[in-house]
């Protein structure tokens, strides 16, 4: 479903973000993307986005190849995938439900299926009661609980986390993880964290990266960092 | 529809300029279109006023003059052609100098000339009727006011081509207004319109809310512009009838067809709502298509 092959990122002034990464990602697989911070996670994250190009080799998903800038259909792609931002990106100005339902707007559904997945997605992370309040009224973690719930609405297939459990405490760690537990079911999804825990709590695919190089690839492993 | 006025109560500083900026100009527009149709109405009517006047040699026998005017109206250049007989020619003669006899005694019917009076289409046939007819046989002169068709032709140059200035300059300044009022409100959703991109939003998307919300202004300042000047041309109607009195309705043509311009009318009134419409819709969709492209 996702192939990487020999991909890169190169800055001008020599900086490598990613080098030589090549791996390929199931239809329903969960992949987790461990290593230190500037190891090259969220970078792998951009790439599938197209919210960066590579300087090198080739990315595809679905047998679309979009790894040249030239690439006119970034909306469409984008349509398959829910992220989870490290930095939330939740809008300010709409409150929790509006902040959820914009990702099925975007994709055109109707506003009684939108109204029903939201408040399924709300429920599921916990912050239904706070549907009508806005960002500025709620704690790191409940803004985060936001974001997962904007990525997994929509039937998105492909499910894309950064750290997703970064700013919560330890049980509402765990909650999370429990809701990308059922996600995996029918979702693909990379899961970016340097929680090791986490990761060998569920043994799952782990990608580790240092220094832009991918250099293990386990298929049902932990970690140690 | 809710979400474009909460989106207008949020920012009402900018919305009010927008709106301000977009009324001013819708009014100004509307009331020069409604000037200009007025004076072009009455070109119009005016213009129609000189004539060629061909005055034929005494002896020239009618059937060669009905000859001529029978070529002349093959032209297609002459709305009306009238024959003045040498009798009618002594008639008018008569009454315009009763009040002097002894020049009625000196003149007898023979020695007036007869004449065909032309009315030209358009103003600038007249000289090409004047041109045409004056190596005819039997033609002794050809006259027309050829000063006054050419002052009139160049004024009715001047005040199109300044109108069409006026009108480009109007439409240029709102859109740059619009344009920059529009890009500052973006410019504070830049983060935002960054979101939404990514999550797979369609630049038409992204786009629409902008749009919407800058036709909306677009249609209220066409409400508050046409309001004022349907009311400007009711009361025009009343004042002016009177000082008009002996001009016939006056109409303006638009390629085939023609529309009464004084008095104003409902049909008017309606085509006066449609252009300043149009106006508007051109002014906001160009102004918010150019201040989004900037962020997508």
């Amino acid at each position: 479903m996702i192939s990487f092959q020999n991909v890169a990122v190169r800055y001008p002034l020599g900086n490598i973000a990613l080098d030589g990464a090549t791996f390929e990602i199931e239809e329903n697989e969960f992949v987790y993307l461990v290593g230190p911070s500037g190891a090259g996670k969220t970078t792998i994250l951009r790439l599938i986005l197209h919210d960066l190009v590579p300087t090198e080799g080739a990315i595809t998903i679905d047998d679309i190849e979009f790894s040249s800038k030239k690439f006119n259909q970034t909306a469409q792609l984008r349509q398959k995938i829910g992220v989870v931002f490290q930095d939330f990106k939740i809008l300010p100005d709409d409150n929790v439900f509006e902040n959820v339902a914009i990702s099925m707007e975007i994709k055109g559904y109707p506003e009684s299926e939108i109204r029903k997945q939201v408040e399924e997605a709300l429920s599921l992370t916990g912050i239904f009661d706070k549907k009508m309040l806005f960002p500025a009224q709620l704690s790191a973690g409940e803004i985060q609980r936001i974001a997962i719930s904007r990525a997994i609405v929509g039937n998105r297939k492909i499910l894309l986390a950064d750290e997703p459990t970064g700013n919560l405490d330890p049980k509402t760690a765990w909650d999370i993880m429990r809701i990308f537990k059922k996600l995996g079911k029918n979702k693909t999804i990379l899961f970016a964290t340097h929680n090791t825990d986490i990761v060998n709590s569920m043994r799952r695919r782990v990608l580790v990266l240092k220094d832009g190089h991918i250099i293990k690839d386990k298929k049902k492993g932990g970690y140690r960092q | 529809m809710n979400s474009i006025f909460t989106s207008l109560r949020r920012t009402p500083y900018q919305t009010f300029a927008a709106l301000s900026v977009l009324f001013f100009t819708l009014l100004l527009s509307g009331g020069i279109f409604i000037t200009l149709s007025f004076l072009q109405g009455l070109l119009n009517y005016v213009e129609t006023r000189p004539r060629v006047i061909v005055y034929f040699q005494v002896k020239t026998p009618e059937k060669d003059i009905f000859a001529i005017r029978d070529k002349i109206k093959a032209t297609n250049k002459a709305t009306e052609i009238t024959y003045i007989s040498q009798k009618e020619a002594y008639k008018i003669y008569k009454k315009s100098t009763e009040n002097d006899p002894l020049l009625l005694e000196m003149t007898s019917p023979d020695i007036l000339p007869a004449s065909l009076e032309i009315d030209a289409i358009k103003p600038e046939y007249l000289p090409e009727i004047a041109e045409f007819v004056s190596g005819m046989p039997g033609v002794d002169e050809v006259q027309y006011q050829k000063d006054i068709i050419n002052n009139l032709l160049n004024l009715t140059s001047t005040i199109r081509k300044t109108a069409s200035f006026f009108f480009a300059y109007l439409m240029v300044m709102s859109i740059i207004v619009l344009t920059t009022t529009l890009s500052f409100k973006i410019a504070l959703k830049r983060d935002e319109i960054q979101v939404l991109k990514l999550l797979g939003a369609t630049n038409s998307y992204i786009r629409a809310p902008f749009v919407n919300e800058s036709i909306t202004l677009g249609i209220l300042a066409t409400v508050f512009a046409n309001t004022i000047l349907i009311g400007l041309m009711l009361t025009l109607n009343a004042v002016l009838t009177n000082f008009f009195a002996g001009i016939p309705p006056l109409t303006l043509f638009i390629g085939t067809v023609s529309l009464q311009v004084w008095p104003f009318n409902l049909v008017f009134i309606l085509f006066t709502l449609g252009v300043t419409s149009i106006f508007s819709l051109f002014i906001t969709l160009v102004s918010s298509y150019t201040a989004t492209n900037r962020y997508l």
